[in-house]
């Protein structure tokens, strides 16, 4: 039978562990991709032009040709801020992040598809992986008015933010998922994958078919702007940056099936209303890339695809101001969106 | 005692389910350092292997 002391001790050597455990998780994720994407805003203080969005811009947009189309040159050049598997909550925390850490950019690139910027965030601490983990450790209760949890995840949330074991969970699972992944392929063809994950698993981000397009379409059609993306442009309208909101580049599939029919037509007017009071300038790229060889998967763009977009999209953007390829000024943050 | 015995009551030992190790086995009850280190050990499997219903797309992390 354990004794009381005996009891005692254990736990404490256990509580010891713990404590161990989560600091070799908090080294062993010192460098996970949000952690990455925030050390790059950190040494892009001198860019004039950040680009923000999910995987679609993560992956499409290449800054040493966007630089080339725009004529400027770094460091002075854009900075790449997407993120893959993140939603706008997390978008708009990588901008604050950005301009707290002295980033004064003077135009924004803020790259969206589908019904990405009217969608309602909603999540369950159960989604709160892999790169949403960022809302744990960054601007955490700043960022939870732009999203909604259920009462019992909201209690939950506090308590977990906290602990890397269990802030960074999904780090660890997903080394497990690789794990699994590559025992399942022993013996079997292999599989495409692109640097996200399998190319055959994005298909499953887009709708099922045209018709379940057009619900999602006539769902949206009265929906305001998603609070974060709201709230992302209105900070950036009110440091007076120029902001382009890109429909990115899709397969032929995609467009010819989603995006060439009344119903996307009818939602893009509305979302071009929504973003009409932010001076928005509203770039349709969703038929730039014409060649589907140049997307790795079902959605995202190649090395080659994302160079011939950027390239484009510089030389687009650059006319606009502030200009990009003359010097510009900087642009002062006021403290209000300082996180 | 046969060997799979004995590895059986070694299990249930670990697991908790008897208080009595199997002869031979050197660890005891009084040994908390084991018994922590033991326990952050499973707690650290569970942890590692909780997250089989996720599904994972994206695998980048």
């Amino acid at each position: 039978m354990l004794t009381k002391r005996q009891l005692v001790l254990s736990v404490s050597v256990l509580v010891a562990g713990l404590v161990a455990m989560n600091l070799v998780i908090a080294f062993l994720t010192r460098n996970s991709v949000p952690r990455r994407v925030m050390q790059h805003a950190r040494q892009s203080q001198s860019a004039s032009v950040i680009a923000l969005g999910n995987s679609l811009v993560a992956s499409g947009f290449d800054e040493a040709a966007f630089n080339s189309g725009a004529g400027i040159s770094a460091p002075q050049g854009s900075a790449n801020l997407g993120l893959g598997a993140s939603s706008p909550v997390e978008q708009l925390l990588l901008f604050r992040y950005a301009l707290s850490r002295g980033v004064h950019p003077g135009l924004v690139v803020y790259g969206f598809y589908d019904f990405q910027l009217t969608n309602p965030v909603q999540f369950s601490t159960g989604d709160l992986i892999g790169n949403h983990a960022m809302l744990y450790y960054v601007e955490p209760f700043y960022a939870r008015r732009f999203y909604s949890l259920s009462l019992h995840d909201s209690l939950q949330f506090p308590a977990m933010h906290a602990i890397p074991m269990f802030a960074d969970r999904g780090a660890l699972w997903a080394k497990i998922e690789i794990l699994r992944r590559g025992i399942a392929q022993q013996g079997m063809p292999a599989e495409r994958t692109s640097r996200m994950g399998r190319a055959a698993d994005f298909s499953l981000l887009e709708a099922a078919d045209e018709k379940d397009f057009r619900l999602q379409c006539e769902a949206s059609m009265n929906l305001p702007l998603s609070p974060s993306v709201n709230e992302l442009l209105r900070q950036a309208h009110g440091l007076g940056l120029t902001i382009a909101v890109v429909e990115m580049p899709m397969r032929g599939q995609h467009r010819r099936l989603f995006y060439n029919t009344p119903w996307w037509s009818q939602y893009n007017t509305h979302i071009r209303s929504l973003l009409a009071p932010f001076n928005v300038t509203y770039v349709d790229a969703s038929d730039w890339i014409r060649d589907d060889t140049l997307f790795e998967d079902p959605l995202h763009l190649s090395a080659p695809g994302a160079a011939q977009f950027s390239q484009r999209l510089g030389s687009f953007l650059a006319p606009l101001p502030p200009h990009l390829a003359a010097d510009s000024a900087e642009t002062p943050v006021p403290e209000r969106v300082r996180p | 005692m046969s060997r799979l015995l004995w590895c059986q009551n070694l299990l249930e030992y670990l697991a908790g389910e008897i208080d009595t190790p199997p002869a031979g086995c050197p660890i005891k009850l009084a040994n908390y350092l084991f018994w922590g280190i033991w326990w952050g050990i499973l707690i650290g499997i569970v942890l590692i292997f909780s997250g089989q219903s996720s599904k994972f797309i994206y695998i980048d992390f």
